[in-house]
C-alpha cells in the first residue's frame, strides 16, 4: 500500500511538472474510457435512493449547503453595502453553472431547484440519459437535453433552466463545437461556478482536468473540487469497507492510486496558472508555510456518521478530519 | 398548513389540502359562552408556541381555553397520590399553565383561519379522495390522486394526515402494529358549581386510576369541565344509556366510591339494563348511600357523590381540592364514546412503490388518552416535518425523496415510541388489582410525590422552563427520581 503510494505520489508530481497538452484531439485526455464503462453499466442505479449511489445521494445536501454558504460568504464579502439582504435560498439565482461529471444530476437537479441556470456535462451518454430522464419526470426544470429530441426545448438561459450534455470539458474549451456533440451556441463560454464533485479519482490525467475546469471558470467565478484523499484511512473506508466487506458499492468503483490529496489539490493552485502561460498572481497565494488565506481557498473534510446515515462538514480547512472524503473550494 | 406558513417554502411550493367534511360548518363554528364541545384536548406549552410561530393561535378564542395549573393524579385502588403545580415548572409555565385546555373545535376554526390567509394553500372541501394510484409510465412514482369531482391531483409529496384509517398508509402498503385496548372513552361536557370562595380558581386536572380505567376531569370554566372515563365498553355502553342524573352521580362516585364499591354500583346498573329497564336516581341513590354508610363516608362530607343542588357554602374541609367538584348535571348532547387502542405504523415514510409518501399524526400513531398526548404528538410531527421540508428546499432538494425525509423519521419514530410504550405501560400497570403490583404502584408514587416536598427547599430549582414546555405528568414524575438520583 505504501509504496503503491509513492509511486502514485511521484507519478501525480510528474504530471503536475508536465507541461500543458496541447488542445488538438483532446476529447480523451480526461476521460478513462474503462470508467466511463463502469459508470455506464452502473447508471441505472443513480437514482435508487437506497442502492449503489445511496452515500451520494445523503451527501448532496451538504455540499449544496457548502456551495451555498461559500457564494454567500463571498458575495457578503464583496458587496458594498454589507450583503444582508444575501440570502443562502437565493444566492444561487441566475448564476451559470457547470457540473462537471454530472452523473445521474444529482447535484445539478438540486442547483437547478436554487434557480441556477445549470449545465451538467459527463463522458457517459447513458448517464447523461438517465440524468434526462429523471429531470424530464420533474416539473421544477426548464430541461434540455443531448439525449432528448431538440423540438421540445426550452430556453436555456432561464432561471430553473437544466441542460444536460454528452461532453467533455475538453470539448467545452475548444473553439469550434464537435460534430457529433452540437452544442448550443447559447451555453457561455465560462461560468460563475464550477463544480466537479467525485469525479476527480475518476479522470487518468488530474493535472489536465484540474486545468480544463480552471479555464471555464469565468474571472471572479468558484471552482468547487470534492474527492478522496490517499490515505489508508480512505482505502479503509471507501475501498475496503464499502466495496469489500459490506458489498454497498461495486467493486472496481474506486481506485485508491488516484485518489488525491487535500494537500497536493492546494499546491496545484499555488502553482496555477503556471509561468510559462502567463505571468502574475497565482489562484492561491503560495506562502511558504501550509496557511491556506481564507478568501482563496478552503478545505472541509466530509465526515459520514453511519449511525444517523448522514454526512458532515468538519472544521475550515482541518486536513485532518479531511483525511477520507473532502469537499475544496 | 404549517408547511405553506413557512417563509422559506411559501414561495416554492404549491400546497393542496383535502378534506372529506365540511369545513365551512368549522369555520363558522360557535358555541355560547359557558357551553363547551366535548371533544377538547390538552395542549403543552410546546405545542403552543408552535402555533403561535406559525400564526394559527392568533385566531383561536383564547376565552374559551383554560390553563392548567395544577394536577392531581391518584391511584383509585390505594389512594396514593401525586400533585404537581405550574410553579414546579418555572415562571412560563406559572404565568401560561402547565398546558392549555382547547376544545378541538375552537383549535380547528383557528387553522381555517390562518388557511384563509395563505393563497398558496389551496383548500379542498367536501371533497373524497376516490382513489390514489401509480402512473405506471412514471419512473419517479408520483402518486396520483384521484378525486370524486374528477380531477387528478399529481403530487411531489403526499402527506397522510387523514387519521387512523389513513387511506395514504393503505396506498403506502404501510402496515401497522397494535392493538386494541378493549376500552371505550366516554366524553361529556360536565356542569358544576363553582368553587367555594376559600378554594382555589378550578384550574386543576384531576385523574383517578380505577382497575378498569383512568377517569379524568379537565376543567374549561369556573363551572363548566370536560369529562374523558376510560372503562369497559359493557359499562360504557350502559353508563351512556342511563338517564344524565345517574351518569352525574356515577361520575361523582368514580372520583370518590372507593373502586372496591364501584364494582357494586357498575352491577347494579347492568343488572337494571340486562332487565330491560334503566336505574332510576332515586335506586343509585339509594345504593351509594348504603355503600358509603358501609365505608363510613358523612353525608355532607366531601366524600359523598350524592349531587347537592346548593353551592357549596363557607370554608370547605382541607382535602376538598383533592377531588374534583361535585358534578350537578351534563351539558346536553355531549356525552359520547370511542374506542381506544394502541397503533403505531412501521415506518413514516414510504420506500418503492409507495415512495413519496409520509404519515403524520393519528395515521402514523394512536395511543390512550390518559396523558392526553395525542393531539400533542401529532402537532410534534407537524412541526418536525416542517422543519424538514424547510431544510429540503433550502438546499434545493427534492421533497418527496427519502433522503429529504428520512431526518423526520429519525428524529420522530423513536421519540414518539418511546412515549406510546411509557403511556402504554402505565395503563397496564394500573388496571390490575394484583396486591404486590398495587402497593408497588402506590409506594412508587409517594415517594416520587415526597421528592419534589422535601427536595425542593435544599436547592434552587434547576430547570429552565423552556425544557419543560412539552412535559407531560409521567415526564414530571421522572425527573423528579432523576433530580433525587443526581442530589442524593
Amino acid at each position: 500500500m505504501y509504496s503503491t503510494s509513492r509511486r502514485a505520489l511521484t507519478r501525480f508530481s510528474a504530471q503536475l511538472r508536465q507541461r500543458r497538452a496541447i488542445r488538438t484531439s483532446a476529447t480523451s485526455a480526461t476521460v478513462n474510457d474503462a470508467e466511463i464503462s463502469h459508470f455506464s453499466r452502473l447508471s441505472s442505479e443513480w437514482w435508487d435512493e437506497g442502492g449503489e449511489f445511496s452515500f451520494l445521494h445523503r451527501m448532496n445536501p451538504v455540499r449544496v449547503k457548502f456551495i451555498q454558504d461559500k457564494l454567500v460568504e463571498v458575495a457578503r464579502d464583496e458587496a458594498a453595502d454589507g450583503g444582508e439582504s444575501i440570502q443562502e435560498g437565493s444566492v444561487l439565482r441566475g448564476l451559470n453553472v457547470l457540473d462537471v461529471g454530472c452523473g445521474g444530476g444529482l447535484l445539478s437537479e438540486s442547483l437547478a431547484r436554487l434557480g441556477a441556470k445549470t449545465v451538467g456535462i459527463d463522458a457517459s451518454g447513458s448517464n447523461i440519459a438517465i440524468a434526462s430522464l429523471h429531470a424530464s419526470a420533474d416539473p421544477s426544470f426548464r430541461l434540455t437535453s443531448s439525449s432528448l429530441p431538440s423540438a421540445s426545448q426550452p430556453s436555456t438561459t432561464a432561471q430553473n433552466s437544466l441542460t444536460y450534455l454528452h461532453t467533455t470539458t475538453d470539448a467545452l474549451l475548444s473553439p469550434e463545437p464537435l460534430p457529433d456533440s452540437p452544442l448550443p451556441p447559447s451555453i457561455p463560454r465560462q461560468f460563475d461556478v464550477v463544480t466537479a464533485l467525485e469525479v476527480l479519482e475518476h479522470v487518468s490525467n488530474p493535472s489536465h482536468f484540474l486545468d480544463t475546469c480552471a479555464s471555464l471558470v469565468k474571472p471572479g467565478g468558484h471552482l468547487f473540487i470534492s474527492t478522496m484523499a490517499r490515505t489508508p484511512l480512505a482505502y479503509g473506508l471507501t475501498i475496503l469497507f464499502a466495496e469489500h466487506i459490506s458489498g454497498k458499492v461495486t467493486k472496481g468503483t474506486h481506485t485508491w492510486s488516484k485518489y488525491v490529496n487535500p494537500e497536493e489539490l492546494v499546491d496545484f493552485f499555488k502553482t496555477y496558472p503556471t509561468t510559462e502561460t502567463s505571468p502574475g498572481r497565482r489562484w492561491i497565494e503560495p506562502s511558504a508555510n501550509s496557511y491556506i488565506p481564507r478568501h482563496q481557498a478552503e478545505v472541509k473534510g466530509l465526515i459520514y456518521n453511519p449511525l444517523k446515515g448522514a454526512w458532515h462538514l468538519g472544521p475550515r480547512n482541518s486536513i485532518a478530519a479531511a483525511q477520507c472524503n473532502y469537499i475544496f473550494w | 398548513m404549517s408547511i405553506g406558513s413557512s417563509p422559506v417554502v411559501k414561495d416554492n411550493i404549491s400546497v393542496a389540502l383535502i378534506e372529506a367534511g365540511d369545513l365551512n360548518k368549522i369555520q363558522d363554528w360557535s358555541m355560547p359562552t359557558g357551553s363547551f364541545s366535548n371533544r377538547a384536548s390538552s395542549l403543552t406549552n410546546a405545542s403552543q408556541d408552535f402555533l403561535k410561530r406559525s400564526g394559527s393561535w392568533n385566531h383561536v378564542d383564547e376565552q374559551r381555553t383554560c390553563g392548567i395549573e395544577e394536577m392531581q393524579v391518584w391511584d383509585g385502588v390505594s389512594d396514593a397520590r401525586i400533585t404537581f403545580t405550574a410553579e414546579d415548572l418555572g415562571a412560563e409555565a406559572a404565568r401560561n399553565g402547565m398546558s392549555r385546555m382547547t376544545e378541538n373545535l375552537n383549535l380547528q376554526r383557528g387553522l381555517l383561519r390562518q388557511l384563509a390567509q395563505l393563497p398558496q394553500v389551496q383548500l379542498l372541501q367536501k371533497t373524497k379522495v376516490q382513489s390514489i394510484t401509480r402512473d405506471s409510465d412514471d419512473k419517479q412514482n408520483w402518486p396520483l390522486v384521484y378525486l370524486d369531482n374528477g380531477r387528478v391531483l399529481r403530487s411531489r409529496l403526499l402527506v397522510g394526515a387523514d387519521g387512523f384509517n389513513s387511506p395514504v398508509r393503505q396506498f403506502a402498503g404501510v402496515s401497522s402494529y397494535g392493538w386494541s385496548y378493549d376500552t371505550q372513552a366516554i366524553v361529556a361536557t360536565l356542569e358544576h358549581h363553582a368553587r367555594g370562595a376559600f378554594e382555589g380558581p378550578n384550574t386543576t386536572a384531576y385523574q383517578r386510576f380505577l382497575p378498569t380505567g383512568p377517569i379524568a376531569f379537565l376543567p374549561f370554566s369556573s363551572t363548566a369541565s370536560s369529562l374523558v372515563w376510560s372503562t369497559r365498553p359493557h359499562i360504557a355502553k350502559a353508563l351512556l344509556a342511563c338517564d344524565p342524573a345517574v351518569f352525574s352521580t356515577m361520575i361523582n362516585a368514580a372520583f370518590r366510591l372507593p373502586a372496591f364499591s364501584m364494582r357494586y354500583l357498575y352491577d347494579r346498573i347492568l343488572e337494571s339494563q340486562a332487565a330491560g329497564q334503566t336505574i332510576t336516581p332515586a335506586e343509585l341513590q339509594a345504593e351509594i348511600m348504603f355503600r358509603e354508610q358501609a365505608h363510613g363516608i358523612e353525608h355532607l362530607s366531601t366524600y359523598s357523590s350524592l349531587i347537592r343542588q346548593a353551592p357549596p357554602a363557607g370554608i370547605g374541609s382541607p382535602d376538598s381540592q383533592s377531588i374534583p367538584p361535585l358534578v350537578t348535571g351534563l351539558q346536553p348532547n355531549t356525552a359520547a364514546s370511542f374506542p381506544l387502542r394502541f397503533n403505531h405504523a412501521e415506518v413514516y415514510i414510504g420506500e418503492g412503490k409507495a415512495s413519496r409518501t409520509v404519515l403524520v399524526g393519528d395515521a402514523a400513531h394512536t395511543v390512550h388518552p390518559l396523558a392526553g398526548q395525542g393531539l400533542n404528538m401529532g402537532l410534534s410531527d407537524v412541526e418536525c416535518l416542517t422543519r424538514t421540508v424547510e431544510q429540503a428546499v433550502l438546499h434545493g432538494g427534492d421533497i418527496g425523496s427519502y433522503t429529504a425525509l428520512l431526518p423526520y423519521a429519525q428524529e420522530r419514530y423513536l421519540a414518539n415510541h418511546v412515549l406510546m410504550s411509557a403511556v402504554d405501560k402505565l395503563h397496564k400497570l394500573y388496571t390490575t388489582k394484583l396486591e404486590p403490583v398495587v402497593w408497588a404502584r402506590s409506594v412508587g408514587l409517594e415517594v416520587i410525590n415526597e421528592l419534589d416536598s422535601c427536595e425542593g427547599g435544599d436547592h434552587d430549582v434547576c430547570w429552565s422552563p423552556a425544557d419543560h414546555a412539552g412535559l407531560t405528568w409521567l415526564e414530571l414524575c421522572s425527573q423528579r427520581r432523576a433530580e433525587y438520583i443526581c442530589s442524593g
